[in-house]
């Protein structure tokens, strides 16, 4: 009898540790729409764009890398949980431009990510996935991954074919350009993650802050290696995330 | 008894198609190493396999140039008598290939220390239009497409598969298990043998003169010095400078060690000085002053000539004739064939 109790005891306690850890489980989904405009349109590779003075340019390539991507909760006691994997966001690839990334139910009023990858796994050796060094986002002269590459071209560059190239990295001292971003939706409204009520985020990206920003780029037509010069454009970059759409999934 | 334990466990090992353990012996006296075979369980296989790779041509965009073309174990694995070594299309390279060993002791690589990690410096002879000049993508390819690496990557990784972080994992296994410990100042160390009245002559003089930047028992301390060198015009190589941004790094390049130094000429990061005494002869008379000259050399190190008749007996107890020598580091197609000996000369 004593052994029943005991061991109906034992499978209460069982009940009450899963419980408990149910409530973190990571059973709801949250998608992350990246979205990249120029002009407030949806950026369109190969398409000719004028800046505000009237120049033409056309980006051929635009790509960068994110990661630790969670849910920023209201509630205090929810920390996030950061296992998400690093993503390489490819505009010329939809699919990459969309991430679905298992997270724990809540109330949240916005997300927080990386931009970049930070020195603790830039130098981890070789990886795979997304920070596989064949998809040419990897140094191999001076170790570390590009955080981000936009290239195109533009009468205004003096560089061969008029091409413009940034390549955006760096994870040292002074010249690091990773960043910790927490976006809020645009009109602060918070929203209710579920397992039932799967959320679409959409992150957009205003490439006209990046071009015209505080460094602007029609008077540097190339940047390839981490340096001042690539730290100040990683500021650019950084203010083209303007804020979070939130949408229910259609 | 014991030996039949092994003999099971191997066979075992055989049966069940796991990789058989080889671990990493660190030599006595020797710092903790930096690579530790992380995340990268060194295997006799997965060794094999990476020594498969550094002698294959298979690497490179015209089959001609394997890692081993200018690391060649009869010289340490640095380039026998060249300045900068020969890559693709016969093009030279950018700086003076430096002998391979004692890797795992190593955070940064490279004269500049641009490499971070073991496991990625393959990609920079790889991917280098004067070196081996490939791409990533097709080097994945071709080992695919050959008959027997596909079955090696699946042995050693036990699932089907050529990847980027195979290849210089496997790469890795081999790379980092080169080390040169051997050498008679090795044996004098361990109480094996011991140095003449020259040699330790020699030793004394060192000590005094050269071994607050060449350091034992690595022989580096693997910091980046600016030794009163001055720019090359043509090559423009600021060393360090190049890696960091920062002007106080200008003209500094890592200190290499002196392990195997009689095999590894013409010295520094552009093989500038011909032979040892064109070294000596630099630090005695050739420094140039700069802002970033290493505070210690503002006065040059006086190196008399008989200074330099010890040094020479000194250092040649650092060449370490089992190393260059052993079977394990060859060419595995000439299996059983003994490395080229190479005639003292200095």
């Amino acid at each position: 009898m004593i052994q029943k109790i005991k061991s109906f005891a034992f499978f209460l306690l069982l009940l009450l540790i899963t419980g408990s850890f149910q409530k973190k489980e990571m059973d709801s989904t949250l998608v992350i729409q990246f979205r990249a405009y120029v002009h407030g349109y949806p950026l369109e590779l190969n398409k000719k764009y004028q800046n505000p003075f009237g120049e033409a340019f056309e980006v051929t390539r635009f790509r960068f890398y994110t990661g630790k991507i969670a849910p920023a909760y209201t509630d205090a006691s929810l920390k996030a949980k950061i296992t998400s994997p690093y993503h390489l966001i490819d505009f010329s690839d939809s699919n990459s431009t969309r991430i679905e990334l298992p997270v724990a139910a809540g109330n949240c009023h916005g997300i927080q990510l990386q931009i970049g990858v930070d020195s603790i796994d830039q130098s981890r050796g070789a990886q795979t996935g997304a920070l596989d060094p064949a998809k040419g986002m990897f140094w191999t002269w001076n170790s570390g991954y590009i955080n981000f590459k936009i290239e195109g071209n533009s009468p205004l560059s003096t560089q061969p074919s008029h091409l413009f190239e940034y390549h955006i990295g760096g994870y040292r001292n002074d010249n690091n350009t990773v960043w910790k971003v927490k976006l809020f939706s645009t009109n602060d409204e918070s929203f209710l993650i579920t397992k039932e009520n799967k959320i679409v985020i959409e992150v957009g990206l205003d490439l006209d802050y990046l071009f015209d920003g505080p460094t602007p780029l029609r008077e540097t037509s190339s940047c390839m290696m981490p340096g001042a010069l690539a730290r100040k454009i990683s500021e650019n970059f950084i203010g083209t995330f303007t804020g979070l759409t939130i949408s229910p999934n259609p | 008894m014991k030996s039949l334990a092994v003999i099971t466990f191997i066979g075992f090992c055989a049966v069940m198609w796991i990789n058989i353990p080889f671990p990493f012996i660190i030599p006595k006296s020797f710092p903790p190493p930096v690579y530790r075979f992380q995340n990268n369980p060194r295997t006799k296989e997965g060794f094999e396999l990476g020594r498969k790779l550094f002698y294959d041509g298979i690497l490179s965009k015209d089959g001609n140039v394997p890692c081993s073309s200018c690391h060649q174990q009869f010289a340490a694995f640095a380039t026998y008598e060249h300045r900068l070594s020969h890559g693709f299309n016969d093009h030279l390279g950018f700086r003076n290939a430096p002998g391979l060993f004692n890797l795992v002791w190593e955070r940064e690589l490279h004269w500049d220390g641009g490499i971070n990690h073991i496991e990625v410096q393959p990609l920079a002879p790889l991917l280098d239009p004067h070196e081996m000049a490939e791409d990533l993508n097709t080097v994945i390819g071709k080992l695919k497409k050959d008959k027997t690496y596909p079955v090696l990557f699946k042995q050693v990784f036990g699932s089907p598969g050529i990847n980027s972080q195979r290849i210089l994992r496997a790469l890795a296994q081999f790379t980092a298990s080169l080390v040169s410990a051997d050498a008679k100042y090795d044996k004098v160390k361990r109480g094996d043998s011991h140095f003449n009245q020259y040699e330790q002559k020699g030793y004394e003089i060192f000590q005094q003169k050269c071994s607050r930047c060449h350091q034992e028992p690595l022989f580096t301390d693997l910091s980046y010095r600016n030794t009163g060198i001055e720019v090359d015009s043509t090559l423009k190589d600021y060393g360090r400078m190049r890696i960091t941004g920062r002007k106080e790094d200008s003209l500094k390049f890592q200190v290499p060690s002196l392990r195997n130094v009689f095999l590894t000429f013409p010295y520094a990061h552009d093989g500038r000085f011909a032979n040892i005494s064109e070294v000596f002869e630099h630090y005695n008379s050739g420094i140039i002053q700069s802002p970033t000259l290493d505070s210690g050399l503002r006065k040059g190190i006086p190196i008399s000539s008989d200074d330099r008749f010890y040094l020479i007996y000194f250092l040649e107890t650092l060449t370490d004739s089992n190393f260059i020598r052993n079977s394990l580091y060859s060419d595995p197609a000439l299996h059983g064939e003994m490395a080229k000996p190479v005639e003292e000369s200095h």
